[in-house]
């Protein structure tokens, strides 16, 4: 492989990219006017992360209630009533199991006594460090396991408002200052959800679509035969096309992460260098399937509609508007194996939830392999005519 | 090495495409520094001829030998003295005439300086300009300097003047005949028979994936003369190319 001819390779096609303006125009455009309007229409529209709960009320004293009031302020767990035909905590967890309620909160008989025990010694009491030596009156809170990241979010909002209600009652002064960002940060909208989406689809399409158009067309207008009659390896041709796309598709993802990190507001609670990785590796892994489909198209005209009828299907199955979750059982384990399903999820905990490599091993492997694959598939489909 | 050694050296080249023969074991040489012609209509094998000779189609059947290297058994060592000129290539319309040519430089070892070819080719006030706004005969003449940039021993050709205007195609006569003057070969095809008449040393007519006869024009045109003399004669025209093609073949170059 030549360095020389790589670099030139590379500078051509990213010349040619910067002076396509109305590609790059509606190739931004389009996500953007997505994110606006999704965004706009369903953002605001209880597209919040909702969290039910069923709280068991054995107690039924001023202070359990105002427990109760407390947790449903926080604007995140909403409260409600179970059925009638829900008669004890066992009838709740049978809920809870199938999913209808996120949590139950089991406050127990004596509740309020126990408080009322701990304030009085805590202002009767000779000091601080005896405050503690009550027993705390305990609330059962129960779960879903196979649901952590909800779960999640319903204990800190539980242990919030009992560590504020604990604080209250013995006259705690904060020494610390608390750090709110641990709960606003999970206090997720659909634009969080949306985001990571949108640039998982942009980087599929573009690269599926930008590449098999693109070569399948150089082929036929005798552009790739020209080379051919050349010294230039296909190899050194393959790798510059490589390095620009990923450079230009890199980067318009990242405009578009910026636009939503700015003017919508799109949290990004994990680190950014991790979701620059993860886009590189999408980039990687697409670019090479849009090689699969250029050496499999045989007319630029067939391109296109190759590259569509693989990327429309994966734009509804892979998690890109919808949660993965929503989809039907059946297909669930053949949407779990989609690299845009990857990406998608590996984008969106690095945003929404903060997730590190060490949480994001699987995602990280699946599309180490797709883009190993696809490379190898790529090698073998491509031709110069 | 003497003027008339062959630099090409073509023996029963054959090639099958869906399983009819579209070139028939053809044999021929070119000799070193002249502009060999392969003349003929659409459909006659010459494109399929000088692709395989330049190692872009594999032949089904016989050799084709570049300056002494094989084209299918050491395509790089030919790829490295040989310039190409397709007949349809298109090439980057957003880059500009220096970018291109810088880029097809950088796929050879020792390419020539860009500045130089530029002037040859009457394309330095074409310099910084896009590959798209050029004319027909500017977007033929940067196709034939990049075929130059590795300063190659043999030149191939494909159809150079086809679409272009009458000024556009003396303008390219002129720079094909000035690479003659400095020793290169070229293989041309065209199926235009005042310029493979104007450029060419020796013509090789071909129909129908087969040579029909391989001559210098003026012996070709001599030949029918004495064969068919006092038809041609009573003609006040000159007899060309045109008339030795039809009375071999029996039908017009331009059919089709």
């Amino acid at each position: 492989m030549s360095l020389k001819a790589y670099w030139q390779l590379t500078l051509a096609q990213l010349r040619i990219f910067a002076r396509n303006r109305q590609v790059i125009f509606f190739s931004l455009l389009f996500p953007i006017l997505l994110m606006l309007m999704l965004g706009s229409f369903l953002g605001s529209s209880g597209g919040n992360i909702s969290l039910q709960a069923y709280v068991i009320d054995g107690d039924e004293s001023t202070a359990s209630q105002q427990l109760i009031d407390t947790i449903g302020q926080q604007g995140i767990i909403e409260v409600v009533e179970p059925p009638v035909t829900v008669t004890d905590l066992n009838g709740a967890l049978e809920r809870l199991k199938n999913g209808d309620v996120q949590l139950i909160v089991e406050i127990p008989e004596g509740y309020g006594q126990s408080l009322e025990a701990a304030a009085a010694e805590a202002a009767g009491g000779s000091g601080g460090a005896e405050a503690g030596s009550q027993p705390p009156a305990g609330v059962n809170v129960y779960y879903d396991e196979t649901r952590m990241t909800t779960a999640q979010v319903g204990l800190t909002v539980i242990n919030q408002v009992i560590d504020g209600i604990s604080k209250s009652l013995t006259g705690y002064e904060p020494v610390l200052a608390v750090n709110p960002e641990g709960v606003q940060g999970v206090q997720l909208e659909y634009i969080d959800f949306l985001v990571p989406g949108i640039v998982a689809m942009m980087i599929m399409s573009n690269n599926l679509n930008g590449v098999a158009g693109q070569i399948a067309s150089w082929r036929e207008r005798g552009i790739l035969r020209r080379m051919q009659s050349t010294p230039l390896h296909a190899s050194t041709f393959i790798s510059a096309q490589i390095t620009a796309r990923l450079l230009l598709n890199g980067f318009q993802a990242l405009i578009v992460l910026l636009v939503g990190y700015l003017f919508f507001e799109t949290q990004v609670n994990g680190s950014w260098a991790l979701l620059v990785m993860f886009v590189v590796l999408g980039t990687l892994t697409f670019i090479a399937m849009g090689f699969i489909i250029a050496g499999l198209a045989k007319t630029p005209e067939s391109a296109g509609p190759i590259a569509g009828m693989i990327s429309f299907p994966l734009l509804f199955l892979g998690g890109v508007f919808f949660p993965i979750s929503n989809m039907p059982e059946l297909l669930q384990p053949i949407v779990k194996l989609l690299p845009i399903a990857h990406l998608s999820t590996a984008l969106r905990q690095v945003m929404n939830v903060g997730a590190d490599l060490t949480m994001l091993w699987p995602e990280t492997l699946l599309l180490l392999g797709w883009m190993a694959v696809s490379f190898i598939v790529a090698s073998f489909t491509f031709k110069w005519e | 090495m003497a003027n008339n050694s062959p630099i090409i050296e073509v023996r029963g080249l054959t090639k099958k495409y869906n399983g009819a023969t579209v070139v028939k074991g053809i044999d021929f040489e070119v000799r070193k520094g002249e502009i060999f012609g392969l003349l003929g209509p659409n459909g006659a094998g010459k494109t399929t001829t000088m692709e395989m000779i330049e190692g872009l189609r594999r032949p089904d059947g016989g050799t084709a030998i570049v300056a002494g290297y094989d084209t299918q058994k050491s395509l790089n060592k030919v790829k490295q003295v040989i310039g190409v000129q397709l007949q349809s290539t298109s090439l980057f319309e957003l880059l500009t005439v220096k970018e291109i040519m810088q880029m097809y430089a950088s796929f050879y070892k020792d390419p020539r300086e860009i500045d130089p070819l530029l002037k040859e080719m009457i394309l330095t006030e074409k310099k910084n300009a896009r590959v798209k706004s050029l004319s027909g005969g500017q977007k033929q003449r940067l196709a034939i300097a990049l075929a130059l940039i590795n300063d190659p021993l043999v030149i191939f050709l494909d159809e150079p003047t086809t679409g272009l205007d009458p000024q556009a195609r003396r303008t390219l006569w002129d720079i094909i005949l000035k690479l003659k003057e400095k020793g290169k070969t070229v293989v041309l095809s065209t199926h235009y028979m005042d310029e493979a008449q104007v450029l060419c040393d020796r013509i090789c007519l071909m129909d129908q994936g087969e040579i029909v006869a391989l001559d210098t024009p003026q012996n070709l045109i001599s030949r029918l003369k004495l064969e068919k003399g006092i038809d041609l004669d009573l003609d006040t025209r000159e007899s060309n190319l045109e008339d030795v093609f039809i009375s071999m073949t029996g039908r017009s170059l331009r059919e089709e």
